[in-house]
């Protein structure tokens, strides 16, 4: 009988010994919290952990990451440029991150939304430079700036977008609140390939504080750019509205060489359009009105033609084909696959900024009620 | 069982020893299966002893409220005598200020101290004549040194938009430090009086009823205390934000805090330096240099006219107007480093200011 408890005290002992010396981690050594936290084989553990990685992110990219400071220009926005979500741009520095070691930066449009006429660059060694604002994209809302007189200054290394994972670890990291140190904020990638194919998505915050700053992963490599975006509207202050909301973007720049070429020369890149209003149709999008002098007036695209696919991108609904017009730019030759008259065509069409003209004013006293304003792409 | 037969002797010895060996295994099983602190943390995640921890020292605040100014707000237990730690706030005005505590008991609390650097308060729970103080045993220990960094994980707790009543528990928000830094702040139009330091966060924190809630580590240290609702002037965004524990302990402790707006220099004659602005643009036209005197300290350290002045003492300068704020602070004879744009170069100047004629 003792034998017996003996042995199965001896084995109780061992076994619960072992899940006891399993590992016993506290999360820093500062005295005496009132908490203690077992790692052991938590597979969570690496949670625990995160912080020293983040943080080590960040150390690794931020030679590359200048703060900005810009220097007078319009303190009211016009209409056009009106932004939702904060009362008035603000004042502070904002963010940018080199691209090329002879001098190039890029950072976000929303940053000079003032059109300030005196803008400096600090790197994190202390030189400061005279930055000349080169070219802009309007769609994906990044810009260049020109240091005059730098040179080799530190570039960050660029990730594939095809090797990013959704739900990895991403880390925003921006200079806006004023601080000599960057603000971080830690999250996940949301989604890829958001707003016409132009963007990451993630809910580290992003915000005013970060926007030309780098979206980072776990290894301080760059995502992207952090920008505003908003995919129902163009303006260079929409998606301000959304920051710190949990819905984010980035803009990667891996395998963009001949966009930020065009940048770097000075170009200014906008949306392209043919020029169509549009119908719903079968198995694709009927032609309503062609606008005079458009992309689609110039190729020959008729009335009552309808619309299958864009180079390779299939279309459903207007509302859909928006989307993939999206991912052209002014300048851009797109094939057009259409049926007219049940006879498959291609046309070749080069996209331009398409001007809608306005209908003219109605002097009538009399309301009336006005025509459903039909989608135009 | 005491008669032992010789020839079955040893198969009896060895299926009794596979009895004691199988029942020694499965009461070590039955053991082992218990669960210990590790397994217990495998299925609830490495934030929930904390935050059970904090969820016993944090109340609900109900008080009055005044047009879009919300009546409640958090607060944080600090004593076992019944003292909560909260935010200045239009909930503390009026007469009837009542905390809700972990365990639903209702009670009513009086301001004790306020301090205004910091927008807080300390409340005391109140208890009618007859019947003994209220007791709060489990309660926040405040730490001299700050408890959270950069990148840690932090969590919000507070009664955000009074989502919590009576004794349910409250709302838990996970995020990381952002950044720890002082800010210009506004609240709406009007300048905030807050100018010490604020611990960023990452997790929305930024709602009606959650300021006076509790920002905690992962070892259930509280790293700050959830401030009120205000905006950044540099981003023109709301913040999410605590005050540092560290600041809170000088409360605690009755130490003075100081205030960190950077003083005008009064040790003498004020610092002059012979530069003439540009003025046509107004205040906020950025400092262009119109005319610099000869013989001046900036005429001798080089500085010209159609210089753009872009930061002194390594303080940027936006305006004309901060340029004026910024000479004042400067001390004759304490040579300083300006930083001009001249044409296309950032150049950058040592200049040491003489003191004013009169």
């Amino acid at each position: 009988m003792s034998i017996r408890v003996c042995l199965a005290s001896c084995l109780t002992i061992l076994v619960s010994g072992i899940s006891f010396s399993s590992g016993v981690v506290r999360a820093d050594d500062k005295p005496t919290a009132p908490v203690t936290i077992e790692v052991g084989q938590d597979p969570a553990a690496g949670f625990l952990l995160a912080p020293k990685v983040f943080r080590a992110s960040v150390k690794k990219v931020l030679p590359s990451v200048v703060i900005i400071e810009s220097f007078g220009g319009v303190t009211s926005t016009s209409r056009k440029g009106r932004i939702r979500g904060i009362s008035r741009p603000g004042d502070g520095p904002t963010t940018g991150l080199i691209v090329s070691a002879d001098g190039y930066v890029v950072t976000s449009t929303f940053n000079f939304i003032r059109q300030p006429p005196v803008i400096t660059v600090v790197l994190q060694d202390g030189r400061q430079f005279i930055a000349k604002l080169m070219g802009r994209d309007l769609t994906r809302k990044i810009c260049i700036l020109k240091l005059e007189g730098a040179k080799e200054l530190p570039v960050p290394e660029f990730v594939d977008t095809k090797t990013v994972r959704v739900g990895q670890w991403s880390i925003s990291v921006g200079f806006g609140y004023g601080d000599q140190d960057p603000a971080m904020s830690a999250g996940i990638i949301s989604g890829k390939n958001r707003v016409s194919g132009k963007a990451i998505q993630t809910d580290s915050n992003i915000s005013p504080a970060n926007y030309g700053g780098p979206l980072i992963d776990i290894e301080g490599r760059v995502l992207g750019v952090c920008v505003p975006l908003n995919p129902r509207s163009q303006g260079t202050g929409s998606g301000v509205e959304w920051y710190d909301s949990g819905i984010g973007f980035a803009i990667p720049l891996a395998g963009t060489e001949k966009l930020l070429a065009a940048l770097k020369a000075g170009k200014t890149l906008r949306k392209g359009g043919l020029g169509v209003n549009l119908k719903p149709a079968k198995d694709g999008v009927g032609v309503l009105k062609v606008v005079p002098k458009s992309p689609a007036a110039k190729a020959g695209i008729k009335v009552g033609d309808k619309l299958i696919a864009i180079n390779e991108h299939k279309l459903i609904d207007g509302l859909q084909m928006r989307s993939v017009m999206g991912r052209f730019y002014a300048g851009d030759k797109v094939k057009v696959h259409l049926e007219r008259d049940g006879k498959p065509m291609v046309i070749d069409v080069v996209l331009e900024v398409v001007v809608v003209p306005k209908p003219k004013a109605k002097r009538k006293i009399k309301k009336k009620a006005t025509p459903k304003k039909p989608l135009s792409n | 069982m005491q008669v032992k037969n010789s020839r079955s002797s040893w198969f009896e010895r060895t299926s009794q020893l596979c009895r004691t060996t199988s029942q020694a295994a499965l009461l070590a099983i039955f053991v082992a299966g218990l669960p210990t602190l590790a397994t217990a943390e495998i299925k609830s995640g490495p934030f929930a002893k904390s935050i059970a921890y904090a969820q016993a020292r944090i109340v609900k605040i109900y008080g009055a409220g005044i047009g879009r100014q919300e009546g409640y707000a958090t607060g944080i237990i600090i004593s076992s005598d019944g003292r909560i730690l909260t935010t200045q706030g239009v909930f503390l005005a009026g007469g009837s200020i009542r905390v809700v505590l972990p365990n639903g008991d209702r009670h009513y609390a009086l301001v004790e101290r306020r301090s205004h650097p910091l927008q807080a308060a300390i409340l005391k729970l109140d208890s009618p004549p007859d019947v003994p103080a209220v007791d709060t045993p489990e309660y926040f220990e405040i730490t001299e040194t700050p408890a959270a960094q950069k990148g840690d994980w932090v969590m919000g707790i507070s009664n955000a938009f009074k989502v919590a009543n009576g004794s349910e528990r409250l709302s838990v928000t996970l995020g990381v430090v952002s950044l720890r830094t002082q800010l210009e702040a506004k609240r709406g139009a009007s300048d905030v009086d807050y100018d010490q330091d604020v611990l960023l966060i990452d997790c929305i924190t930024s709602n009606p009823g959650a300021p006076g809630g509790a920002v905690i580590t992962v070892d259930g240290r509280l790293a700050g205390m959830i401030g009120k609702v205000i905006e950044s002037k540099s981003t023109q965004t709301r913040l999410n934000y605590a005050v540092p524990n560290d600041l809170l302990y000088k409360f605690l402790i009755g130490e003075p805090i100081k205030s960190t707006a950077p003083k005008t220099y009064t040790g003498g004659k004020k610092a002059v330096l012979g530069i003439r602005l540009f003025t046509l643009g107004g205040r906020r036209a950025p400092a262009y240099i119109d005319r610099v005197k000869p013989g001046s300290p900036a005429a001798k350290a080089g500085l010209r006219s159609d210089d753009l002045i872009l930061s002194i003492g390594g303080k940027r300068v936006r305006y004309a107007s901060e340029y004026k704020k910024l000479l004042a602070q400067l001390e004759p004879g304490k040579p300083v480093t300006i930083i001009v744009k001249r044409k296309a170069k950032a150049i950058t100047i040592q200049v040491t200011p003489e003191a004013a004629e009169k």
